[in-house]
């Protein structure tokens, strides 16, 4: 019986063993189109009284134009552009507010104080109708301050502004088409940082959606990220206890681990899998699912993940999630154990059959959507190859048999999904066809019309 | 083509043409029409006929053509041909919806199908404005107009039940839902209000109500892939209806069909699916809407009746419940004692008891009977959704459920007790209840392997089973004997040995009794029990603990098998075959009468297979025959042969060739036997065995080598004298062979046992092009799978002629051949070799080579010792190397051969592992310590001074112990 009767997408996507971890894992945007209410979106956007973000086609983070690169505005010069009626004007001096603040020798911190500028600068805040300007005062606001401490004080009095400040760079930072420049977030990085430490929920808040923005991307995003060293303080946070940060850092972490097996390894570095019993028991479905996801990507890594992920303790709360957990969580929960099997050393995947995972992830198998039905199937085949390495082929059989496995997987034969329905009959073929009347699969060839042994005249060189 | 009255003429003959009975007329008028198919305007002509003809058969006729030319044609693949004009295909696409509307319903359907298979390929980009044209109709008042385009939807949409996400797919969804689901919802709301202002008239009823089961099929694959914000925002007009309309009944729906669904009956259906849906994948929005509909699917099941046409919906509703109840949340909704009760009583106990269908099926069906109650193919069936039901509400009221069902159980016992004969479907339903409860996880193999611990299976043997099968007229209550074999068979693991003991005998009389469910029952239960397994692995019950029955069992065994209906049946012959390998040799006394029985069967089987289940275990009857008589008294395989030749050489010449894999097998069994020298017989067979037609056929590929093996173990120097020119012929075999990827490992199978055990002078002249051959193989076509071969062949080569006669061959071929082989295929591949037999011969050969190879060790092919020497410790000590190179994941399934080919190979007919080395070499790591000794000792010096310089020091470790524990040193 062949052990490669699969067709290529499936091979490359789960199949081979030198799989692919990039192909494993799987990013947050799967599909762009959404056929759902945007609920959560809704929800942050309602809670400042803003109606959308506007859709623009350069994001704001930007740098708009080389023109207007007025070098070394005084800060009086600031102080006139700023109290101009022309938007324009007023951005551009912003923006030189920002950059005088943003270097790194001696920003003059406080003669922009003194100057008055920071009410104004906090009245631009609420400019919807220019995310221009709102981005550059939120960016000089959190220069000043992230400034000295001396300096800060004076600001810090006012910590509503700095939650406004805080709230629209978060809000800046999710623009998406395109996505910040790359420099600027590298600037924005050690003001966030220097956020993540601030007393105020809010601010916490916002500076962990703010991150979970940034690491919403391809690797070198995360990478910048990961660089500044903010792992260990994201971890500490998804156990804060306050939902409003739990869910931020969580989705962070979550967006970090779908980057390389290194980034991934910062994650677990920083003690992050201690969390995941609690995550996963999370009375917020949503953190549980988020948590799942996170789970999953972290399994797709190297075995040596996998083992943390064991060492942890965290298997029984993945099975416990698989039988309890509501629809979203589970489909999370059934790539985190596919991926698992697919990248696990055998005893790894032995530990795994131990602990339970067959009943819940079998009962599964009715679940009304194909690609979680096919991702199961292919847990259980390699469930199944990782007993034929130590001759537990039939134990495993009858194990799932006694399940309801076996019904579910025969029914699953006549499945309208071709992939699925090949899926489910490879494993019968493979696996559950009766004792002692296994089929050989052996193929017709085509050459030869004759038995007359003989070579033909013409041999090259062998050249092997 | 052009779109004129002549072509439509001669379209309508032609078509006509294709009703003709006769093929002589009907074939040439299919082909006409299919050679004029790629011509423009060719299918406006057909749509043409379709609408005007005046002949309502022509029309049905041009409607299917259609149909299936754009079924065969509307796909453009690349690189073919595209059959259908850019004109025809805009000028279909503008005209079909208006013309599948304006059609009988006859017609319509085709159109309807040939819409969805173009809507497959240009839906929507292609073509924008179905969707507009199809919502503007909803308008038209007209319902047949409105179930065309619904049923037209339908076929567009249900594939987003079963599709994987993607960005393509949801765009579509996206589109679909933006133009069709608010005008479906007010259609649903508009249909609802039509069934009460038509409430009285009931062939209006009838439309409109399929209007609803279709508009219900539209919600669910709509909300399939995800909860559309459009139906999250409606979702109370939908599901206020929904439930409105599962509590609704119509008398004037009720169907008098017993069979039959009516419409009502699916409408309830889908809803129920569709409730199903939202509970599974959208709980949290559904949560408020749950209760409701489960009281309302719970009413539903009281009030519903046996009949057959409620099955669908029945199961469906059962299944409902038992996928809620089973939800930690929704656990209060039926915590009630009431309620358990109450589903209990009502909605479980009905649905499992016996009906007259079953009953039916149980005398007049008796083979699909078996395969429902016995395989697990009773999926949709009420009795398996209510015992799906049990087993959820098990899950959190395991106790109380059982206490409930202990009482119904007892009842029903009580009534059966009162008057048997008119009661007895009580006990059956009380067997059958203990059964559902007491299970928790069953396999084929073991039966009920967790039982619920709150059942007492045993005292319920003793109490209700035991009687029925200790019942002295066997044939009284069929259904209740059946229930009891069942019992017995289904708890065999959970049963204490004496209870199974006392019940072997009970058994053995049962397949005495008429009904074939019956005795197929006990021979199944004998066979299963027969299977088990006790202490160290023996079988549960001994030989000696049936010797008392044995003569009994086989008698009662073939008695049942002359039963009409029975006499192919293969649960009994398989329960024959068990017998015989429970029993081994106690059965030997009986194997003259057993052995005329089984040929007869044979001989009867061969004039039709039919039963391949029934012909295989017949064939493992045989082999166990032969095994176990000949293993007492080799000689008698000449009595084997006698009785069985003459239907062989039947079945061969008739060439039956579903047999001729098995009749192959048992011959070769027979020959393996055979001690002394080959008999005549079979050597008049031999040329025979060469014949292409046999290889052509894939199923015959294994069975004819391993004939072929056991010819060439006994009888290789009766074909090296009296058919040496056979010998070209079976080289042949092994050419054709090797030259498939699929079958390349058979030669080698082949190649080996020539190698092995002819004469060497005999193939002398045949050995140069043999290993052309393998090169030519190995520079054309090189896999894994061949490379294992022959690095196996190579080096059993090796050990029959020894390491220079390898060299010379190979250098003779090509110059500085051998040290290619050994450079690219030897060191780099040696690590794959799967097989204990295998490892050791490649390890004996190699090792030949290494010392007894004058050349490796004084020409330029010295610089290969070393490494050479190291592969073979890595083949000693690293794990196997069992990966496949990317592009060798596909060779498989290009050559997978169709099911009918497939090879049933027989167990009880294998033949052990040959070791062709043997005990000649125990250890082939002392071997090569002490090979490695001699060499050095002929030449002092260089050996270590090799070693030193190159051998990684890990390898030379491990080379230490070997020489250690051959106690022998290196000079």
């Amino acid at each position: 019986m062949s052990a490669a009767n699969e067709n290529s997408p499936r091979l490359t996507q789960f199949k081979n063993k030198g799989k692919d971890v990039t192909e494993l894992r799987r990013r947050r945007i799967e599909v762009n189109v959404e056929l759902r209410k945007a609920k959560k979106d809704e929800q942050i956007l309602k809670r400042r009284n803003v109606s959308s973000l506007p859709d623009e086609a350069t994001s704001p983070l930007q740098e708009k134009s080389q023109n207007c690169q007025a070098q070394h505005w005084t800060v009086e010069e600031i102080v006139n552009g700023v109290s101009s009626t022309n938007l324009e004007t007023q951005v551009q001096a912003t923006q030189a507010a920002r950059k005088l603040l943003s270097r790194e020798k001696h920003p003059p911190i406080d003669r922009i104080i003194s100057a008055g500028l920071i009410p104004k600068f906090v009245s631009f805040l609420s400019l919807v109708e220019s995310p221009p300007i709102q981005f550059e005062a939120a960016w000089a606001l959190t220069n000043i301050a992230s400034g000295t401490s001396d300096q800060t004080i004076f600001l810090l009095l006012q910590s509503g502004y700095l939650r406004n400040v805080t709230w629209t760079l978060s809000n800046l930072c999710r623009n998406k088409n395109p996505a910040p420049p790359l420099d600027a977030v590298k600037q924005m990085l050690p003001t966030l940082l220097h956020l993540l430490h601030h007393e105020d929920k809010e601010v916490l808040a916002d500076t962990c959606w703010a991150i979970s923005y940034l690491t919403d991307g391809p690797n070198e995003r995360i990478e910048v990220v990961v660089e500044t060293g903010v792992v260990p303080r994201l971890v500490q946070l998804l156990g804060s206890g306050e939902l409003a940060i739990v869910t931020p850092s969580l989705r962070s972490i979550g967006n970090i681990v779908t980057g390389t097996d290194d980034q991934t390894q910062a994650v677990i570095s920083a003690g992050a899998l201690s969390m995941f019993p609690a995550l996963l028991r999370h009375h917020k479905n949503n953190i549980q699912k988020e948590a799942s996801w996170t789970l999953s990507n972290i399994t797709a890594g190297r075995d040596y993940q996998i083992q943390e992920v064991i060492n942890a303790g965290i298997v029984p709360y993945l099975v416990e999630v698989l039988r309890r957990g509501d629809y979203k969580t589970q489909k999370e929960a059934v790539w985190a154990v596919t991926n698992y099997t697919s990248g696990g050393t055998v005893e790894q995947v032995v530990y795994l059959v131990q602990a339970n995972i067959l009943e819940p992830l079998l009962n599964l198998l009715s679940t009304k959507d194909s690609k979680t039905i096919l991702v199961i199937l292919d847990a259980i085949s390699n469930i199944f190859l990782a007993g034929e390495k130590i001759g537990e082929v039939e134990k495993l059989s009858l194990m799932i048999e006694e399940y309801g496995g076996l019904d579910k997987i025969e029914a699953l034969q006549s499945h309208e999904n071709e992939m699925v329905y090949k899926a489910s009959l490879n494993l019968i073929e493979k696996y559950f066809s009766g004792e002692e009347e296994e089929d050989e699969c052996v193929a017709p060839e085509t050459t030869t019309d004759g038995y007359a042994f003989q070579i033909s005249e013409n041999q090259s060189t062998f050249n092997f | 083509m052009e779109l004129n009255d002549r072509n439509l003429q001669t379209l309508t003959e032609y078509l006509q043409k294709t009703l003709s009975p006769d093929p002589a007329v009907r074939r040439p008028a299919e082909k006409f029409l299919e050679s004029v198919e790629g011509n423009q305007n060719y299918p406006i002509l057909l749509l043409t006929v379709l609408e005007k003809s005046q002949d309502e058969v022509i029309r049905v006729c041009a409607a299917v053509t259609f149909k299936n030319y754009i079924k065969r044609n509307w796909r453009v693949v690349e690189d073919e041909l595209n059959k259908i004009s850019d004109p025809d295909r805009t000028a279909i696409k503008a005209n079909i919806v208006n013309l599948m509307l304006s059609s009988p319903e006859q017609i319509q359907k085709q159109l309807s199908d040939a819409i969805s298979i173009i809507g497959r390929e240009d839906f929507p980009q292609k073509w924008p404005d179905l969707l507009t044209e199809m919502v503007t109709r909803f308008q038209s008042g007209d319902f047949h107009v409105i179930n065309g385009i619904l049923r037209t939807a339908h076929s567009l949409f249900k594939r987003y039940r079963h599709e994987f996400k993607s960005n393509e797919l949801w765009s579509e969804i996206k589109l679909v839902l933006d133009t069709f689901a608010q005008p479906l919802t007010e259609l649903f709301k508009a249909t609802i209000d039509l069934c009460q202002t038509h409430a009285t008239d009931i062939n209006a009823l009838k439309v409109l109500f399929s209007s609803l089961a279709l508009i219900s099929k539209l919600f669910y694959s709509l909300n399939f892939q995800d909860l559309p914000e459009f139906f999250e925002d409606n979702m109370e007009t939908w599901m206020t209806n929904f439930h409105n309309l599962l509590t609704l009944d119509n008398k004037l729906l009720q169907t008098d069909d017993e069979e039959e669904a009516g419409l009502l009956e699916l409408l309830k259906s889908q809803i129920c699916d569709n409730a199903a849906l939202y509970a599974q994948k959208y709980d949290e929005e559904f949560q408020p809407y749950l209760p409701r509909f489960v009281t309302a699917i719970w009413n539903l099941l009281v009030t519903t009746g046996q009949e057959v046409k409620y099955d669908l919906l029945v199961s469906n509703a059962i299944q409902f419940l038992a996928s809620v109840c089973e939800r930690p949340h929704y656990k209060h909704l039926f915590e009630d004692q009431n309620v358990l009760t109450s589903i209990c009583e009502k909605v479980i106990v009905p649905n499992m008891e016996f009906r007259s269908a079953d009953e039916e099926a149980f005398e007049d069906n008796s083979e699909e009977y078996i395969i429902r109650d016995l395989e697990g193919s009773d999926i949709d069936t009420r009795r398996r959704a209510a015992c799906d039901l049990v087993r959820g509400l098990c899950k959190f009221f395991e106790g109380p459920v059982t206490g409930i069902f202990s009482g119904y159980v007892n009842s029903m016992l009580t009534e059966y007790a009162k008057n048997p004969g008119v009661n007895w479907k009580h006990k059956d339903a009380a067997i059958y209840l203990v059964t559902s409860l007491a299970s928790k996880a069953q396999t084929q193999k073991h039966g009920i392997t967790q039982a619920n611990e709150l059942v007492n299976l045993s005292e319920f043997f003793v109490n209700h089973i035991l009687v029925d099968l200790k019942s002295p007229n066997v044939n009284e209550f069929p259904v209740l004997k059946a229930d009891a074999i069942k019992y017995v068979m289904t708890f065999r693991s959970q049963l204490p040995k004496e209870q199974l003991l006392e019940s072997v005998p009970l058994l053995v009389a049962h397949l005495q009794a008429e009904s074939i469910v019956q005795h197929t029952y006990a021979a199944h239960a004998l066979e299963r029990l027969f299977t088990m397994r006790g202490a160290n692995n023996a079988t549960l019950i001994t030989p000696t603990e049936m010797a008392p029955f044995t003569e009994q069992l086989l008698n009662n065994l073939f008695k049942s098998l002359a039963v009409p209906g029975s006499s192919e049946n293969e649960y009994i012959m398989k329960a024959i075959m068990r017998s015989f390998s429970l029993l081994q040799e106690a059965i030997v006394p009986y194997i003259p009468t057993l052995i005329g029985q089984l040929t007869h069967k044979l001989l009867l089987v061969s004039k039709n297979p039919s039963k391949p289940h029934f012909n295989h275990y017949l064939f493992e009857s045989l082999c166990l025959s032969i095994r176990i008589t000949c293993k007492a008294d080799p000689d008698t395989v000449d009595s084997f042969e006698e009785a069985l030749f003459p239907v062989f050489t039947e079945i061969l010449q008739n060439d039956v060739q579903e047999f001729v894999p098995y009749v192959f097998q048992v011959m070769s069994l027979l020959l393996e036997i055979h001690t002394s020298s080959i008999p005549s017989s079979y050597m008049a067979l031999f040329p025979h065995l060469l014949q292409p037609a046999l290889w052509e056929r894939t199923g015959n590929i294994p069975p004819l080598v391993r004939l072929l093996q056991a010819y060439l173990e006994k009888g290789a120097a009766a074909i090296a004298s009296t058919a040496a020119d056979k010998i070209p012929g079976l080289l042949g075999v092994f050419q054709k062979l090797i030259a498939s990827k699929a079958n390349d490992h058979q030669g080698f199978y082949l190649l080996n046992s020539i190698v092995e055990h002819m004469p060497p002078d005999s193939i002398t002249q045949y050995r140069k092009q043999i290993f052309i051959l393998l090169f030519q193989r190995l520079q054309s076509s090189k896999t894994t799978k061949f490379v294992k071969s022959f690095l196996v062949f190579i080096n059993l080569y090796c050990v029959k002629y020894g390491a220079i006669a390898l060299q010379e061959i190979f250098d003779d071929i090509q110059p500085k051949m051998f040290g290619m082989v050994v450079e690219k295929i030897i060191i780099p591949e040696v690590q794959k070799v799967s097989g204990q037999v295998e490892k050791k011969i490649c390890a004996v050969g190699i090792t030949k080579i290494l010392t007894e190879c004058p050349a490796l060790m004084d020409t330029e092919y010295t610089k290969l010792w070393t490494p050479l020497l190291q592969a073979l410790i890595g083949l000693f000590e690293l794990p196997e190397d069992d990966s496949i190179p990317d592009d060798e994941h596909f060779i498989d399934i290009e050559d997978t051969p169709g099911y009918q080919t497939a090879f049933s190979q027989l167990a009880f007919a294998g033949k052990k592992e040959h070791d062709p080395i043997g005990d000649a070499v125990s250890n082939p790591k002392i071997l090569l310590a002490q090979s490695l000794h001699k060499l050095s000792t002929a030449c002092p010096g260089r050996v270590p001074s090799m070693l030193s310089t190159s051998l990684p020091a890990e390898a030379l470790q491990f080379l230490q112990g070997y020489l250690q524990a051959a106690t022998v040193q290196l000079l």
